[in-house]
């Protein structure tokens, strides 16, 4: 998703003078791209990152247009007041782009994980946060974080997620899309499965393992967080027996509590099962993000294992 | 100093106390402090802010870091042209926009919201950033206080601002040595700005900061260097009322019914103004 991310920034900075790249000693080897397309357009302030989105406020008010880029704990916790009063309250078009999202910082433990970002910022007012699943998603996040006029959080993860979508995707009105429509199982029973982030590949594991235990799944993945499409969310709990979320975050606050609140503000009735970090921080490490998932029962099997127990 | 920007000083204390009392509530010894270097910025023709141009890539821009002398801002600003006293008179009453901390949402003018300490100079950074990459010749000041030197991203952007060379940035520091509770000195011991803030690669320069004209020839001054600038002024908290000078009591207090009187006297308020 970084490549992805860089690569979709150089874009926009060709045609749009105004965009300007934001690190604080946080680039690598793909910043230092952007750095030599685009001389004096990318800042480093060191590490510093509630400076860094200060100074964004302050760019943003003169027109210009930053993207701040580093690790999203270090934004979504360390700088949430700068973020609140400097960005949001002042309603200005800064983007803040949080990397190594959920559990992505697999080897250094919850000091790097970002499983609490969406519950924080969803209540800033002014605030649209992306959650994007694949490389492709994120570009056509950061087209949206461009194309409107405000403050916007996009959440990615590292480099090498899965791609599930084709090329020339764009995010459709909803900010959600069904992946994997269900086959009908034997059993009858049918769930609908929400989920956000890259943990989407595993998601689509588990709905596979679902089907052969004759449970049918419906996947749908929710790259646009707020404003959340709540009716289209309630169009597919209509025809599932469960409503199902899953997200490398907290279970407060992030996707499960939204479905939570749609679900009860329209008196929907339904049986809501929410998969993800059961208020507790993230156990385990390992070089891979999967290792950390399946730590934290977050993994495909492990998903499916605990859906199906739930439809017992 | 000049007998006429005493008197204008005089009567913007007045109306500030005025407008605090009739409010309710007030950081009155705030405004005091910061009134002088507000007033040279803004009447002295420093700043080249009109109503017409509140918006120009060209503009200077003035960031009140220590928000709470929201009040005295408003004041300097009317007496500059830029807002109006029957709006400003509005503070606290129901239905006004006008409260204690500046915010951009609720006046024209104010180029940034504060009221949280260690915010304004950080975006004053990225404000005298912009202004070199647009080529303007305008100046970002950042009005900051002693006090607020106590927080972390003061320092994060005094390390910050020498990199990018902004000797378009002017900071103010409003040095009453006084915080909410007890001295700056007794808080945290050091206060030796000038050699911390030249240690960092500022430009550094001191002055009364209760003499306009002063503060007017330092803010004249052409900065040929490429570091951005420091003047520390020396001030009084509460200054022009003489008791509430160097008393941090005062830091968020109106007078009583006894203390009225020497307001009343000192602010020059006849007995028909009195609230």
């Amino acid at each position: 998703m970084q490549r992805a991310y860089i690569s979709k920034l150089m874009e926009l900075a060709e045609a749009d003078e105004r965009v300007l790249h934001l690190v604080a000693d946080s680039g690598t080897g793909f910043d230092e791209m952007f750095r030599r397309n685009f001389p004096g357009r990318m800042l480093n302030f060191g590490i510093a990152e509630e400076h860094m989105t200060a100074v964004a406020a302050g760019l943003a008010t003169a027109g210009k247009v930053p993207f701040v880029y580093t690790a999203g704990a270090f934004l979504a916790y360390r700088s949430l007041e700068f973020i609140r009063d400097d960005i949001c309250f002042q309603n200005l078009n800064v983007k803040i782009v949080g990397m190594g999202s959920g559990l992505a910082w697999s080897s250094l433990g919850p000091s790097h994980h970002t499983t609490e970002d969406i519950a924080v910022l969803r209540a800033l007012p002014n605030l649209r946060i992306l959650s994007p699943a694949t490389p492709l998603q994120v570009a056509a996040c950061v087209e949206e974080a461009h194309s409107c006029t405000g403050p916007v959080y996009i959440r990615i993860g590292m480099n090498n997620e899965k791609e599930f979508f084709e090329d020339g995707y764009r995010l459709p009105d909803s900010g959600q899309d069904a992946l994997r429509g269900d086959k009908g199982a034997a059993s009858g029973k049918r769930v609908v499965v929400f989920c956000t982030g890259s943990i989407l590949e595993d998601v689509m594991g588990a709905a596979d393992i679902l089907e052969e235990a004759g449970i049918a799944a419906t996947v749908v993945n929710v790259a646009r967080i707020k404003p959340f499409d709540g009716d289209n969310l309630l169009r597919y709990a209509e025809n599932a027996d469960m409503l199902v979320t899953v997200e490398e975050h907290n279970i407060y606050g992030g996707l499960g509590g939204i479905a939570a609140e749609v679900l009860a503000g329209h008196g929907a009735g339904k049986r809501l099962f929410r998969i993800g970090l059961n208020d507790v921080f993230a156990e385990g490490y390992g070089k891979s993000q999967e290792t950390v998932r399946e730590a934290n029962h977050l993994d495909a099997l492990s998903i499916a294992r605990a859906v199906e127990r739930e439809c017992l | 100093m000049r007998d006429s920007d005493v008197n204008v000083c005089r009567e913007l204390r007045k109306q500030i106390y005025l407008t605090a009392e009739r409010g309710g509530l007030g950081h009155l010894a705030s405004c005091y402090s910061c009134l002088e270097i507000l007033y040279a910025l803004y009447v002295k023709g420093i700043l080249n802010c009109t109503r017409d141009n509140l918006k120009s890539p060209d503009r200077d821009r003035l960031i009140l870091s220590k928000g709470h002398a929201g009040l005295a801002l408003y004041w300097v600003m009317c007496e500059a042209g830029l807002l109006d006293a029957e709006e400003i008179k509005t503070f606290l009453q129901r239905g006004s926009h006008v409260g204690g901390e500046p915010c951009m949402r609720d006046l024209p003018g104010i180029e940034a919201s504060t009221g949280s300490l260690g915010h304004g100079l950080s975006m004053g950074v990225g404000m005298a950033i912009a202004q070199k990459m647009d080529g303007t010749d305008a100046r970002t000041f950042v009005i900051i206080g002693d006090g607020e030197c106590e927080e972390g991203t003061i320092w994060e952007a005094a390390l910050s601002a020498p990199a990018f060379r902004l000797n378009n940035l002017v900071v103010i520091l409003d040095c009453n040595e006084i915080q909410k509770m007890t001295s700056v000195a007794e808080t945290i011991a050091h206060t030796n700005w000038a050699e911390k803030w030249q240690s960092f690669g500022w430009l550094v320069k001191e002055a009364d900061g209760h003499d306009p004209e002063a503060l007017e020839a330092l803010f004249r001054e052409r900065n040929d260097t490429d570091r951005p600038l420091l003047i520390i002024a020396h001030t009084i908290k509460g200054k022009g009322v003489s008791i509430m000078e160097n008393n941090p009591i005062w830091h968020f207090k109106l007078p009583n019914r006894k203390e009225k009187k020497i307001f009343q006297a000192e602010l020059g308020i006849s007995d028909e103004e009195m609230i």
